[in-house]
């Protein structure tokens, strides 16, 4: 076979998914081909400028801890932080930036161009090249064939894209940028599944016309909490956001024109998301509400445009100009660019291994909205998971497969692989059956040690991380052997302060469980030879500490649920031979060659009969090696 | 592990049953009941097991002790074959339960057997089918529950449960949203009705059982106050023998009659008195036993010569008892009712020998019956596995409520009341983490 260039990996899309996919392979030591439709969007926020939230800020920093970019270049590029859900528990809370749009792609690029073995190319492919069946590379349209023993498809909302404003539809992968086509035939050729799933973006407004004073200011937090373990201080000027309302003559106005919007009229046959509703869908749905929240969100430092969050609309563009003059301080706005709808394809997620690689096609890996998600952090880690595994793929190395007891990442990808998708899929922390486990700011000591076995994680970070954990050792071991007693000077003040006699002694991680107790009591109480001790190391042990009693109890549920997890299925098992297994368990076993109990367990489709007998045939393989 | 226990042979009534118990605490809770110290492993021995909390005791049985890992879940296993009553085999369980085991799920001791490698490859398609079929009638029982009373009951429960749960977590995840923020009062009043509901299930379960293995009632008394009569009565045939010689009766007879559905074990009883005859001593010996083992005591009185010192020594004694008192004889001119008699005892009159009060005397048993019963529509909880998680559900909704009140945040008041759904879900079917979402986002406009 010839080609105009070799690579061992191939990642289609430099979007959220694609940026960390070629970062990781290339840094896995793949010669890694980046190919995008158009070089100066890598990276690009095709919606609201902002990363993180509840949930999704766990995943950056999941993202971060195993050697991902994304946390860095947020924290770069970052203009307004805020750390959300302060007022409750550790595990629920998470970080969230407004990005400046523009600076976030100008340091996705510099970040990936300083990458060794990655290599951007500008282009759009149509086609696989398949070598007698196995995947050997990509066809691009301009005629160029690159060479590829693993390809990573993440082309987002570019698959088969249809833009919709009002009753216009056109071909597009975002509002002035063209679709992919080809690929998306290319791939239901191949057998694969492909289904319609839809999203939408509000209007973006020119910042000079607006009227700021009839909008109540949104400041970020006063110390930002960044998303990179790796960031001691966020560099980037802050700004504040802006919270304004829609009035019952906005919604009455959209009523009166629901006709007009494709997803009103039956145009629009993919199914949106219900975290994400549209305007008209909020108006529909809620119509007792006399009025929705909105959002204005300065898009960044070098630009006057200004992102009208929560007014997502596919109604016609010069509609949308005067629905949104009719919103109090912004009669005198006028519409950069209207918000639009967008249908697209996506291939079903449960033809993928934990891996993300396809049964279909070996050496074929999805990430992102192809795999039926929606959210850049959602598209990030599934990026890396598949960059990851792709350059381990041809090394031949075991594949990285994380668990949903240890991570956000492992609850999305078991999700989207045994459930599949009928809406867009976004993470959420109820999702987590262990979220008291999966807290924000332990996310290293969950994952970082992955980062480093694979070689993601450099000799500073990992440095910096050991360093953290011998540091809250240190902090744990004092809270459990340093007692308060009813002879230090500070005894009296503290049981006054929490109404209630703290007994003869102590200890301070006790203290920390009463009501009342602050985490800065505890500090000003910590024996002077640990200090300076660092705010975010004792809400770390203090968190430990907090949920640890939930944690065990969870710890020996999950034990028993899963008591046979770790049992190994030798690779290359031959799932016919065994008795009693029906055709259809085999072709599901043989599809997703599960390399764990655990791993079929999860599998759709597996009935207990069928397990039953697995683990049977399990066992007895066992004692037959011991 | 845990320690589980089942009744190994088919439920119901037969010569003898066998209950099995598998797991580390097997043995010993094997020597707590039967006080046998050294129990030769594999070896039948006949013992007397008793109850550790009051002594008493359960039944001679043959038990049977394997060693791990020489036993067929290759963990220790105990097995006690006893006399095939229900009440026996109920009374065993329930004493292994107070030792701590608890009740093996469908097809558990099987899945012990695979996972210690007891079983080997060519037994596994005749596992497969077997654990199938459990499955199967799990699945029948479940979606006959599903459209049966007891899901119906539960329905409202659980949706105020999930009303909870959606509120606390819709502001957990949407913080930047319009929600309205959770009332600790107001959740607090909604998880009480669900606590009290669940619980007040839950405590039909004693009702419950009678109901499905029978209620023991006996029918106790001064002699010749007509206990015969009215025994016979109840059981509408001449079964005992009736004089007017008082003691006739001198053993205890047992006859299983049916009111209205419900099974119910009649036991008429020698009549109560001092007495220097050996044989009329056993009988009365026998008749406190069976006074004991009743669920239900029915005394009867004469009412034509009026409530004696005899009859206030067995009123003292039954007076904690669940009991009836009856007032026999209305067809006797003799007869009389002062009204400080009615006030105190508030008797039952009836005339055993023309029939007079029998149909309110078979109320009144019925009604004694089912007054355990819950506040759920007469609903009663018969079988254990329900009573356990319905307990489960409640301990954690009472959790969460403690956590409310010692005001943890929403995610710490979560953990509990998930597990109480997920308790409930064993019953009447799982909610997933996609019907929350659901129900959230159909109850706030969520979104930016």
């Amino acid at each position: 076979m010839s080609f105009d260039e070799t690579f061992d990996v191939v990642v289609i899309g430099a979007g959220h998914a694609g940026c960390e996919a070629a970062s990781a392979s290339a840094r896995l030591g793949a010669e890694t081909g980046l190919i995008t439709l158009n070089l100066d969007l890598v990276g690009q926020m095709s919606c609201n400028p902002a990363i993180g939230g509840i949930a999704k800020g766990h995943l950056v920093r999941e993202i971060d801890a195993l050697g991902g970019i994304m946390g860095r270049v947020i924290d770069r590029t970052g203009i307004q932080f805020r750390l959300l859900n302060r007022s409750r528990g550790p595990a629920v809370q998470s970080p969230r930036a407004q990005a400046d749009r523009m600076r976030y792609r100008a340091e996705m690029r510099r970040t990936l161009e300083a990458t060794s073995n990655l290599h951007l190319r500008q282009g759009k492919v149509v086609d696989f090249v398949l070598d007698h069946g196995r995947l050997a590379g990509v066809i691009l349209e301009d005629g160029r064939r690159f060479g590829a023993d693993a390809v990573v498809v993440a082309t987002g909302t570019f698959l088969n894209g249809l833009i919709h404003t009002g009753r216009r539809t056109y071909s597009g992968g975002r509002a002035g940028e063209p679709a992919s086509i080809e690929l998306s035939e290319t791939l239901k050729r191949l057998g694969f599944p492909v289904g319609r799933l839809k999203t939408g973006t509000p209007p973006r407004l020119d910042g000079r016309t607006i009227d700021w004073s009839a909008f109540e200011p949104q400041r970020g937090d006063e110390t930002p909490v960044p998303f990179s373990f790796s960031t001691d201080r966020i560099e980037q000027k802050q700004i504040q956001c802006y919270i304004g309302y829609t009035t019952q003559e906005v919604h009455d106005a959209i009523r009166g024109n629901l006709a007009e919007s494709p997803l009103y009229s039956g145009k629009i046959k993919g199914i949106g998301p219900r975290y994400c509703p549209s305007i008209e869908d909020k108006v529909v749905k809620f119509s007792d509400k006399s009025r929705h929240q909105l959002f204005l969100e300065p898009e960044g430092h070098d630009t006057n445009e200004v992102y009208l969050n929560g007014f997502s609309t596919s109604l016609p563009a010069e509609m949308q100009q005067d629905l949104v003059r009719m919103i109090p301080g912004l009669e005198e706005a006028r519409v950069i660019r209207p918000g639009y709808a967008i249908e697209y394809d996506f291939v079903d997620p449960r033809e993928l291994g934990p891996d993300l690689q396809t049964a279909r096609l070996p050496g074929l890996f999805h990430a992102g909205q192809i795999n039926g998600t929606t959210g850049y952090e959602e598209a990030a880690c599934q990026g890396l998971l598949a960059g990851i595994n792709a350059a381990l793929y041809t090394q031949r190395r075991d594949s990285l497969r994380l668990r949903r007891e240890e991570s956000y990442i492992g609850v999305l990808v078991e999700d989207l692989i045994k459930q599949g998708v009928d809406e867009p899929y976004r993470i959420f922390t109820s999702r987590a059956e262990y979220r008291l486990a999966l807290r924000y700011d332990n996310a290293d000591e969950r994952l970082e040690r992955y980062g480093r076995e694979l070689g993601l994680v450099g000799d500073s970070d990992w440095d910096r991380f050991n360093s953290r954990q011998a540091r809250l050792a240190k902090l744990r071991l004092a809270l459990e052997t340093v007692r308060l007693r009813r002879s230090d000077a500070q005894h009296a003040a503290v049981s006054a302060l929490i109404g209630n006699d703290l007994g003869d002694s102590i200890s301070l991680e006790q203290l920390a469980k009463r009501p009342k107790v602050t985490a800065e009591l505890i500090m000003s109480l910590l024996p002077a030879e640990l200090k300076p001790v660092a705010e975010t190391d004792l809400n770390s042990v203090l968190a430990d500490s907090l949920y640890a009693g939930y944690l065990d109890t969870q710890k020996a549920a999950i034990a028993k649920l899963y008591q046979h997890d770790a049992l190994k299925i030798p690779r290359h098992t031959a799932f016919r031979g065994i008795a009693g297994l029906s055709n259809e368990i085999v072709e599901r076993l043989d599809r997703a060659q599960p390399l764990t109990f655990g791993e079929a367990r999860r599998l759709p489709g597996l009935t207990p009969g069928a397990l039953s007998t697995l683990l049977a045939h399990l066992c007895a393989g066992q004692r037959a090696i011991s | 592990m845990t320690t589980i226990v089942a009744l190994s042979t088919p439920r119901g009534r037969g010569a003898l049953a066998v209950i099995r118990l598998s797991g580390p605490d097997a043995i010993a809770i094997a020597r707590h009941m039967s006080g046998v110290t050294d129990v030769e492993p594999r070896r039948a021995t006949l013992t007397t097991l008793r109850r550790p909390k009051d002594e008493s005791e359960l039944d001679h049985v043959l038990l049977t002790c394997f060693n791990a890992p020489h036993s067929l879940t290759g963990e220790d296993v105990v097995e006690i074959s006893c006399h095939g009553s229900p009440a026996i085999v109920r009374s065993i369980i329930d004493t292994t339960l107070e030792l701590g085991a608890v009740l093996a799920g469908p097809g558990e001791f099987t899945l012990r057997a695979l996972s210690n490698g007891k079983i080997n490859l060519a037994q596994a398609e005749a596992i497969r089918d077997l654990i199938a079929a459990q499955t199967e009638a799990a699945v029948k029982q479940a979606s006959r529950q599903l459209h049966g009373e007891l899901s119906n009951a539960l329905g409202p429960f659980k949706e105020k449960l999930l009303e909870v749960i959606v509120l606390l977590e819709s502001a957990l995840e949407f913080v930047e949203e319009e929600i309205p923020a959770p009332r600790a009062n107001e959740i607090d009043h909604a998880l009480a009705v669900v606590s009290d509901g669940v619980g007040s299930l839950a405590r039909s379960y004693s009702a419950g059982r009678l109901l499905q293995e029978g209620v023991r009632v006996a029918v106790t008394g001064r002699p010749n106050v007509g206990k015969s009569s009215l025994f016979n009565s109840l059981v509408e045939r001449e079964r005992a023998i009736v004089t007017d010689i008082p003691g006739t009766t001198r053993d205890t007879l047992t006859e299983a009659i049916d009111l209205e559905g419900i099974p119910v074990i009649l036991t008429d009883t020698a009549g109560l008195r001092e007495t220097t005859d050996d044989i009329e001593t056993l009988g009365i010996e026998r008749t406190r036993r069976a006074m004991s083992d009743a669920d239900l005591v029915l005394l009867v009185l004469d009412g034509s010569t009026g409530v004696g010192p005899g009859d206030r020594e067995l009123l003292d004694q039954t007076e904690n008892a669940h009991r009836l008192v009856i007032m026999n004889k209305s067809d006797l001119p003799g007869f009389k009712l002062p009204a400080s008699c009615v006030e105190e005892l508030r008797p039952i009159t009836v005339s055993a020998r023309t029939g007079d009060g029998l149909a309110t005397l078979r109320a009144a048993i019925l009604a004694s019956v089912n007054g355990n019963g819950s506040d759920e529509g007469g609903l009663l909880i018969t079988n254990a596995r329900h009573y356990d998680l319905l307990c489960n559900t409640q301990r954690e909704i009472e959790a969460a409520r403690e956590a409310l009140r010692e005001r943890h945040t929403e995610e710490l008041v979560l953990v509990p009341l998930h597990n109480a759904l997920k308790f409930l879900g064993q019953i009447t079917g799982e909610t997933t983490t996609e019907d929350i979402l659901s129900k959230i986002f159909a109850t706030f406009c969520i979104g930016k």
